[in-house]
């Protein structure tokens, strides 16, 4: 991939990001980090003056003025640098995470991440402050360049072969930089994931203590406890290790400079070609050199990190280019946005839906579906089932553009649908997936999303759903703070509260995907009672429950991603066994007289 | 430490916590590398000392008389002893950190080991997050403290006083002008230090509920993508992003303001000491090395002054987790754990003589359960019955002695459960829960429950036994397979499924089995219960029943009722009693069934309600 070899690029392409912050930040920082080059002439006057050499040409209380000026100078110059650096930073890396967050919930097409939620957080995290970094990087460049060159310069003109004898060692820590910088960074990643597998482990122990204490096994859990503890001791030490490495080898590097210049300057010193204020400046200006060579080293490690950031921000764009995230784009970051006010499209009424051949697969796994064929019209209750692994999840997905399709076609109301993701969202379709997620928020926010509706239709909605009596047990009602900050809710009420963020949007077609598995029974009944007497309601629901089974104009019994019978219940009874065999341990219990499986919930 | 004795190791009885005696217990064993640490502190300072004063010598005596071959021994000297104090002071560094981390890692085992063995009270007030952050965060305040403020504390405070001293040894009026630019440093930076603190906070917060924020949209990309809500989060996240930049911003410029109090404080300093350098030069009473000395100085004292300040911050943070670990280590559990008495192997046989039990956060008026009396032969495999709330999974948890009943006594095998040897009852007795816990980490380790005595064979064993070597087969590492926090990656069949094979393993002589609800298709279900039959085999059972099909296979029915035993007997004598609760449980069930069989007439839940107020 080409950006991956050259970030500068894209970099440019985001430095127009609120351009003018950009650029006085890199001039306020230019001028903090060249202007110590006077310091060491400051240094140099004062030293040549004490001891009464000829060059001093001024008395050393105007060189200790001059020098103390410039600090006064750069004090106020830090200030300024730090708040436009801040203000940039902060711009531009919320930028980068906004654009990618707003790729991965609002573009076209399907979105799938290519690893974990937590591990796109790190990228969302690690990967911007790379960047980020990296234009500090450019911002300290030039004062450090013009710093060293001024340097350099200077020193040659006092004593060439000093100057350049001093320089080996220096430009060594150049190269032990680059060699154990990306150690010292492995290191340091190591053992924070050492630290995290600790944490983890106590807050799995300390979220399962009851199990962990009825299990007897404590001894057990603890002693891999120690064992992870050990593990994190080992990281740890070898970071240290590194880091305590680098320092010397650095801190050392400017030692034996200076050593080389005392050796040298011994002679130089007797015979008056060298003063004790060239041996200030040169002493003044050693470290700083060193930083500025290792910053230049830094710079090169950085440059290659940063390719890699934002290759690895590319991937989780899958189909978009990675130009998507450095695109400048105009926010007020400073004051407060107006309120959010939703904008629907309008839409003809929905009359059917037509599924043709659909095949679509998971990533990186086999399953998937292959050729279903189906339609569903307006207020029929269409059921998806089979047993667990045959693909009805995939079906739902990959007709609702979440997951992308390797063939087939969808049409509404006899249009072919192009691009599914955005054209099945409210008020057309409006979705359950099989687990539903709140997010930390109240339950107001979770349900309402942004949809414009008055708290009486959000607590209709939560009737409709069977949250009624559950909300009424939360003190703070619809206030209520859920998710996982919040107040714990149960599989079953995070179900119903997805169900109830779905009926409000009154879209035409509702999608559910196995609603009934955190439900109990006669709850799920409830809830598709209230759905029917609401009005005229079109379903696509993946159900193995007779409820819902029973309920159905019309069944898809899906086996193995292909369906092997549709029709009215009974027809599919008798054309599939994969029905029968899923509904059999339900039956024999009928015929014998005794209680059907599923029934009694409360008990 | 040795892993292999943090099974058995119990913290200490005494509970009077300070820092000093968390020192004295956790470092003791460790003096002899505090010692050497000790020395190479004291050596490096001494070392770092003699720099300043050998560039002295090498100024006045280039500038004065001393031959050249004095001035290249002051520069090879120089050399010897600044990569001296460099490899020293790394070393130091390293020894204080491997001091620190095994110390505290002691402390974090004895912690965990102590909470884990509080009751269930202790557990139920705090969450998971506040565990880890009692058990790591408060002790790793410590590690920090231990492994980086001696080094840097101890070593800089040597080297401030080693400072003074040489300065006031060489000029009393230098001496006595650094010696109250030090005072005045200290007093402003531990000032302006405070400044910064809440506002990193505030903007550890806001960057905190940024990333929470995009996790959560991440995890429910579905959720929003398929309710259209995208313009909508991308809303909210500008919210988010707002807050994150001003408070960032703002505690940035407040952050700020400790270092450049510090670099402004320096610039004093230096008009300070180089004035009267070039006023004391002028006069004569000092040599131009000797103020190239000084200044040299100054720039050395910087450092310390800047660590010392900072590190004691981390000192006052040391010392609230301190205080916090003592707390937690003076807790005691409300279950005395003095029970020797080992339960005989195979199925037990349960008795519940006279039991009742409240709560402890309750008074004794909120009985949850209310004199239940009831004996269980070895090998009786029974069905509890009852409402939601009705005592059934209290019941339950006296049977592993997560409680100790209020009043009665509950006994196993004859043995009352508090005379038994606690963590030999809890392994006789084995749970299965509706939720399974499983773990980061190999499946074997999931199925072992970390216990690496268990061998592969037998863990292959009772997986072939439970139908499971199918399955097996199809995993990417067999045993090694990783399994996710919580178990993400698995579904709910299987994760019952290794549960089951997981309470196999310990082959107790007793199980609960909180049968797992619907959430499985049917098929799945057949496949869960045949394993559990296996399971079930030659052991004393109770099984929380949530469909009447399961209590088919039982032997004999307990039903609960708001705390009650309110009917025990053998399940086909009850059956065949048309007044039993359970004979009318069936029948209830049973016409339910029939009119959702009819699709119209009845509405069925009223059916069905109607059959529950009858049992209650």
């Amino acid at each position: 991939m080409t950006f991956s070899t050259n970030p500068l690029k894209l970099v440019m392409a985001l430095g127009r990001q609120r351009r003018a912050y950009f650029i006085g930040t890199a001039f306020l920082w230019a001028t903090i980090h060249a202007t110590p080059i006077i310091f060491g002439l400051a240094m140099r006057g004062i030293f040549d003056a004490l001891s009464g050499s000829a060059g001093a040409g001024a008395n050393a209380w105007s060189f200790l003025a001059m020098g103390l000026g410039l600090d006064v100078l750069r004090i106020g110059l830090f200030v300024g640098g730090i708040y436009t650096w801040a203000t940039w930073w902060l711009e531009m890396t919320l930028h980068v995470r906004s654009s990618l967050l707003r790729y991965l919930v609002e573009a076209s097409g399907s979105r799938r991440l290519p690893d974990s939620p937590s591990e796109a957080v790190t990228r969302f995290r690690d990967d911007v402050n790379d960047i980020g970094e990296y234009y500090e990087y450019w911002c300290d460049f030039w004062g450090f360049a013009a710093f060293a060159l001024a340097a350099f310069a200077t020193m040659l003109a006092i004593n060439p072969l000093m100057t350049l004898l001093a320089s080996v060692p220096l430009a060594l820590t150049i190269f032990l930089t680059r060699l154990l910088r990306p150690h010292i960074r492995n290191a340091r990643r190591l053992s924070r994931e050492a630290t995290s597998r600790v944490t983890d482990f106590l807050g799995e122990t300390f979220g399962s203590v009851q199990a962990v204490k009825a299990s007897g096994r404590e001894p057990f859990v603890l002693r891999h406890f120690a064992t992870l503890n050990a593990a994190r001791k080992r990281r740890a030490l070898t970071d240290t290790l590194l880091t305590e490495l680098f320092r010397s080898v650095t801190d050392n590097m400017v030692n034996i400079a200076t050593g080389i210049i005392l050796l040298l300057g011994a002679a130089a010193l007797k015979d008056g070609s060298f003063t004790v204020g060239d041996f200030a400046l040169f002493v003044t200006y050693l470290p700083r050199l060193t930083q500025s060579l290792s910053f230049m080293g830094l710079m090169v490690v950085q440059h290659k990190r940063t390719g890699v950031a934002f290759e690895r921000l590319g991937r989780l764009l899958v189909d978009a280019p990675v130009e998507a995230l450095v695109t400048p784009r105009a926010y007020d970051l400073e004051h407060p946005q107006p309120p959010f006010v939703e904008s629907l499209p309008n839409v003809e009424t929905f009359q059917r839906l037509d599924v043709v051949g659909l095949t679509a697969h998971h990533p990186g796994g086999g399953r998937g579906v292959e050729g279903v064929t189906f339609s569903v019209r307006r207020g029929e209750f269409v059921v998806v089932t089979g047993r667990v692994g045959s693909g009805k999840t995939t079906l739902l997905r990959a007709l609702l553009g979440l997951l992308p399709r390797d063939a087939g076609t969808v049409a509404w109301n006899g249009a072919t649908v192009t691009d599914p993701a955005s054209f099945f969202v409210p008020p057309r379709t409006a979705y359950t997936p099989q687990v539903p997620r709140l997010f930390s928020d109240s339950l107001r926010e979770n349900v309402v999303m942004g949809a414009a509706v008055t708290d009486a239709e959000v607590r209709e909605a939560l009737e409709q759903a069977v949250l009624g009596p559950d909300l009424a047990n939360m003190q703070a009602g619809l206030d209520t703070e859920v998710g996982t900050r919040g107040v714990r809710l149960s599989g079953g009420q995070v179900q119903r509260a997805a169900a109830a963020r779905m009926l409000l949007r009154k879209a035409e077609l509702l999608v559910f995907d196995d609603i009934s598995s955190a439900l109990d029974v006669e709850t799920e009944r409830r809830l598709w009672d209230g759905l029917f007497t609401a009005g005229e309601t079109t379903c696509l629901v993946v159900s193995h429950r007779r409820a819902a089974l029973e309920r159905a104009d019309h069944v898809i019994v899906l086996d193995e991603g292909r369906v092997v019978a549709q029709g009215a219940l009974a027809d599919v009874l008798d054309a599939a066994p994969e029905l029968a065999a899923l509904l059999s341990g339900e039956r024999e219990e009928t015929r014998g007289a005794s209680a059907h499986a599923g029934g009694v919930p409360a008990l | 430490m040795t892993t292999s004795t943090a099974p058995t190791r119990r913290p200490p009885a005494d509970r009077q916590t300070s820092l000093a005696t968390i020192l004295m217990r956790y470092l003791a064993p460790q003096r002899g590398w505090a010692s050497v640490m000790a020395f190479l502190l004291l050596a490096a300072t001494g070392l770092q000392l003699l720099v300043p004063q050998l560039l002295r010598r090498f100024i006045d005596g280039a500038l004065g008389t001393a031959p050249g071959e004095e001035l290249t021994r002051i520069a090879l000297t120089f050399l010897v002893v600044a990569l001296l104090t460099q490899v020293m002071n790394a070393v130091a560094t390293y020894v204080a950190a491997a001091v620190g981390w095994t110390a505290t890692n002691l402390l974090r085992e004895d912690l965990a080991a102590h909470t884990l063995g509080l009751d269930m009270a202790f557990h139920n007030a705090r969450t998971s997050g506040e565990m880890i952050e009692r058990i790591d965060g408060d002790v790793t305040s410590l590690t920090n403290f231990l492994s980086v403020f001696s080094v840097r504390v101890f070593g800089g405070a040597l080297l401030l006083i080693g400072i003074l001293v040489a300065l006031w040894l060489e000029n009393r009026l230098m001496g006595a002008v650094l010696t109250c630019f030090v005072i005045l440093e200290w007093v402003a930076l531990s000032r302006t230090r405070r400044a910064g603190v809440p506002a990193t906070q505030l903007e550890r917060e806001a960057n905190a509920k940024l990333f929470g924020f995009i996790e959560e949209r991440l995890q429910g990309l579905d959720d929003l993508r398929g309710n259209g809500a995208g313009a909508y989060t991308m809303h909210r996240f500008g919210d988010v992003m707002r807050r994150v930049y001003h408070d960032t911003r703002k505690a940035w410029m407040l952050r700020s303001i400790v270092w450049l109090s510090s670099y402004a404080l320096f610039v004093v300093g230096m008009a300070v000491t180089v004035g009267s350098s070039i006023y004391l030069v002028g006069r004569g009473t000092l040599t131009v090395g000797t103020a190239y000395m000084v200044f040299q100085y100054l720039l050395m004292l910087q450092n310390p002054i800047e660590q010392i300040t900072q590190q004691l911050q981390e000192l006052q943070k040391a010392g609230a987790g301190v205080q916090r670990i003592g707390e937690l280590m003076g807790m005691r559990s409300a279950l005395p754990r003095d029970g020797t008495t080992r339960l005989p192997k195979g199925p037990l046989s349960v008795e519940f003589d006279d039991v009742s039990f409240h709560y402890p956060d309750v008074g004794p008026d909120q009985l949850t359960l209310d004199g239940v009396s009831f004996r269980l032969a070895p090998g009786t495999r029974v069905g509890l019955l009852g409402r939601t709330g009705s005592g059934k999974t209290t019941l339950t948890r006296l049977l592993f002695r997560l409680y100790d009943p209020t009043g009665g006594s509950v006994l196993l095998s004859g043995t009352d459960a508090k005379d038994a040897d606690l963590d030999g009852l809890r392994a006789r007795v084995g749970l299965v829960s509706q939720e399974v816990q499983l773990f980061r980490g190999t499946l074997r380790h999931n199925l072992s429950f970390f216990d690496d005595s268990v061998s592969d064979e037998r863990i292959l064993a009772v997986l072939s036994e439970l139908g499971m070597t199918d399955w097996l087969e199809r995993q990417d590492d067999g045993l090694d397979t990783l399994i996710d926090s919580g178990g993400r990656n698995l579904s709910a069949g299987e994760a019952q499924l290794i549960a089951f094979a997981r309470v196999f393993l310990a082959d107790p002589g007793l199980i609960v089995l909180d049968e797992p609800s619907s959430r499985l298709d049917p098929a799945t279900e057949r496949r869960l219960e045949a394993a559990m039959e296996r399971l079930l085999a030659g052991r004393t059972a109770i099984v929380i029943a949530h469909r009447l099909e399961t209590v088919e296979r039982v032997d004999e029915i307990l039903v609960m009722d708001r705390g009650r035993l309110v009917e025990h007997g053998r399940r086909d004598r009850l059956a065949q009693d048309p007044d039993s609760r359970y004979a009318r449980l069936r029948k209830a069930a049973l016409s339910l069934d029939l009119a959702l069989a009819g699709r119209e007439g009845l509405a069925p839940h009223e059916a069905h309600d109607e059959a529950l107020e009858e049992l209650a």
